[in-house]
């Protein structure tokens, strides 16, 4: 054994009691071991010491420009209807005409956030537009299978957004802004009837959730095609999107622009591709189809500033867990992508089945 | 969301524990005292922010400690170490000429604090150069061992190692060029 992992297993405690009585008392006579261990702990202890003022530096500057950032703020790009905010006000607000020709209105949230909210109108407008979507369906399911009769309807969510398979177990990521106080979570696609899901680990510090799907037998016999990035990508490295803006999956595609996020933010990229509410917790891929972010925010000051969560930050939230069962369960593939070489609409119709429409709940 | 009022304890216990919701409030509770004392002595907001961040480190790293002992309050204490590190920087930048006085603060000894953190400071941007140096992945590898308790099998598969044999023996280059930079190029 190198001397190096001698003095690590002592440090950690991987050492039998004997080997531990006999490692103090080279340390008594051996003068020149003893100097080399103390080297090698004043190292790791500085690797330490490094890596926590680095990471509290971070979360200072993250709330300082949370919390009194006067110039630009990202807005989380989730849909939220109105009755989020306003409740029983909504029947009452839903009468005055005058708001008709407003297509979107900015607010503010209570979390410093800027929220693209829909007025009223629109999304009454949009809910006619899906009951006449359902039926539409309906009849086109009814002619060709009458028997399978999908077409539930269901209240309306509070909050919108996209979220990925980290595996064909039914794990599967989103952003922690879309989620944060919620009464329920579900989530469909066009492989998966609306399923319901519940929280496994958050990081909110990060934006990052991991929820289970209960039932997610729909997916089992579906080749999972995801494989994750844990190194970084380069600057104008051409990735793509996939993401549920509105009821059907919609695609995106741009550029990597910058290493970092919202003010020099490490943990994020910076991505120009067109992002909408509804985008955020969705997949950031590669050419080769390897996931390389989750969908954050956009910037309001400019058009077409994304940003996108690092891939290796999953990782690093999964291995935060302490249950190691469940770590294990959460093991990411990091192998080559099995979607490299083929064409972009084969790559996305294989992540189609694993990329999902998430529906919040809130009380 | 409610508003909860902390006491300095909380406040100590919040920090000891990594408690995100405790830094925050804190972080807000006295933000406007350190900005108003650098504002009003030459400083800009960003310098202010800079000071009080840099505080809110000190103050950190000294509650992890097992001795930590708040024998003041904790204002002071905040208000302490934000006026030494803001003297500090402002004789740095050599103009003291418009530095005013005031009334006598209410401010406590520090200067252990103060000592203890420069010393520090001086260890970690050391490290940060010698990290950098290193690059990746050694730099990730080292950390995920070393910081995050990863085990050999997770990192060889997180880097896409054949087996832990390998990984291990990147790891342990790894380690003996960060100790090269950090103990013999000064």
């Amino acid at each position: 054994m190198r001397t190096a992992e001698l003095f690590d297993n002592y440090l950690f405690g991987n050492i039998s009691a004997s080997d531990k009585q006999a490692f103090e008392a080279r340390l008594q006579s051996d003068a020149e071991f003893a100097l080399a261990f103390d080297k090698h702990k004043t190292l790791i202890e500085s690797i330490n010491q490094q890596e926590q003022r680095t990471h509290l530096k971070q979360i200072l500057s993250t709330i300082h420009n949370q919390e009194y950032g006067k110039d630009a703020k990202i807005i989380s790009i989730k849909k939220e209807t109105f009755i989020e905010k306003h409740g029983k006000t909504f029947a009452v607000a839903a009468s005055v005409a005058i708001v008709a020709v407003l297509g979107t209105v900015t607010l503010l949230s209570t979390g410093g956030y800027l929220l693209k909210k829909q007025s009223n109108d629109i999304t009454d407008l949009k809910r006619d537009v899906t009951e006449l979507k359902y039926s539409q369906d309906a009849i086109i399911e009814g002619i060709t299978d009458a028997s399978k009769n999908r077409i539930k309807k269901y209240a309306p969510a509070n909050i919108e957004g996209t979220g990925f398979a980290l595996n064909n177990k039914g794990y599967f990521i989103t952003s922690w802004h879309m989620v944060k106080n919620a009464d329920s979570v579900f989530v469909t696609n066009g492989s998966l009837d609306r399923a319901s899901a519940k929280l496994i680990t958050s990081n909110p510090q990060l934006d990052i959730a991991i929820y289970k799907i209960e039932n997610c037998d729909a997916l089992k016999n579906i080749i999972f095609p995801f494989s994750f990035k844990t190194n970084t990508s380069e600057i104008g490295d051409k990735i793509f999107t996939l993401g549920y803006p509105r009821r059907d999956a919609v695609y995106g595609e741009g550029a990597l622009s910058s290493m970092t996020g919202f003010n020099n933010d490490t943990t994020m990229y910076q991505i120009s591709i067109p992002v909408n509410p509804g985008n955020s917790g969705g997949p950031l891929m590669d050419e080769q189809g390897t996931i390389i972010g989750v969908i954050r925010g956009k910037l309001t000051s400019a058009e077409g500033t994304g940003y996108a969560i690092k891939s290796d930050l999953i990782q690093q939230t999964i291995n935060s867990l302490e249950n190691d069962s469940l770590k294990k369960e959460l093991t990411l593939d990091t192998k080559k992508s099995s979607l490299r070489g083929l064409k972009r609409s084969e790559q996305v119709k294989r992540i189609q089945p694993f990329v999902f429409n998430v529906m919040v709940y809130k009380r | 969301m409610s508003k909860v009022s902390y006491t300095d304890l909380d406040f100590i216990e919040g920090l000891k524990h990594n408690n995100d919701a405790v830094l925050r409030a804190l972080y807000k509770k006295y933000y406007n005292l350190v900005l108003k004392y650098v504002v009003n002595n030459s400083g800009s907001s960003e310098a202010a922010a800079d000071i009080y961040q840099e505080t809110l480190i000190v103050l950190y790293e000294n509650v992890q400690k097992p001795t930590f002992e708040l024998n003041c309050q904790l204002q002071t204490f905040i208000f302490s170490i934000a006026k030494r590190l803001w003297l500090k920087q402002l004789r740095g930048n050599g103009h003291l000429a418009r530095f005013n006085e005031g009334e006598e603060d209410d401010v406590v000894d520090v200067s252990d604090e103060i000592t203890d953190h420069l010393k520090k400071e001086s260890d970690i941007l050391k490290m940060n150069t010698c990290m950098d140096n290193l690059g990746e992945p050694c730099k990730t590898i080292l950390k995920d061992f070393y910081v995050y308790k990863l085990s050999m099998d997770e990192i060889s598969e997180k880097f896409g190692y054949t087996n832990s044999d390998n990984a291990k023996t990147q790891k342990y280059k790894c380690l003996q060029r960060l100790k090269r930079y950090f103990f013999e190029d000064k």
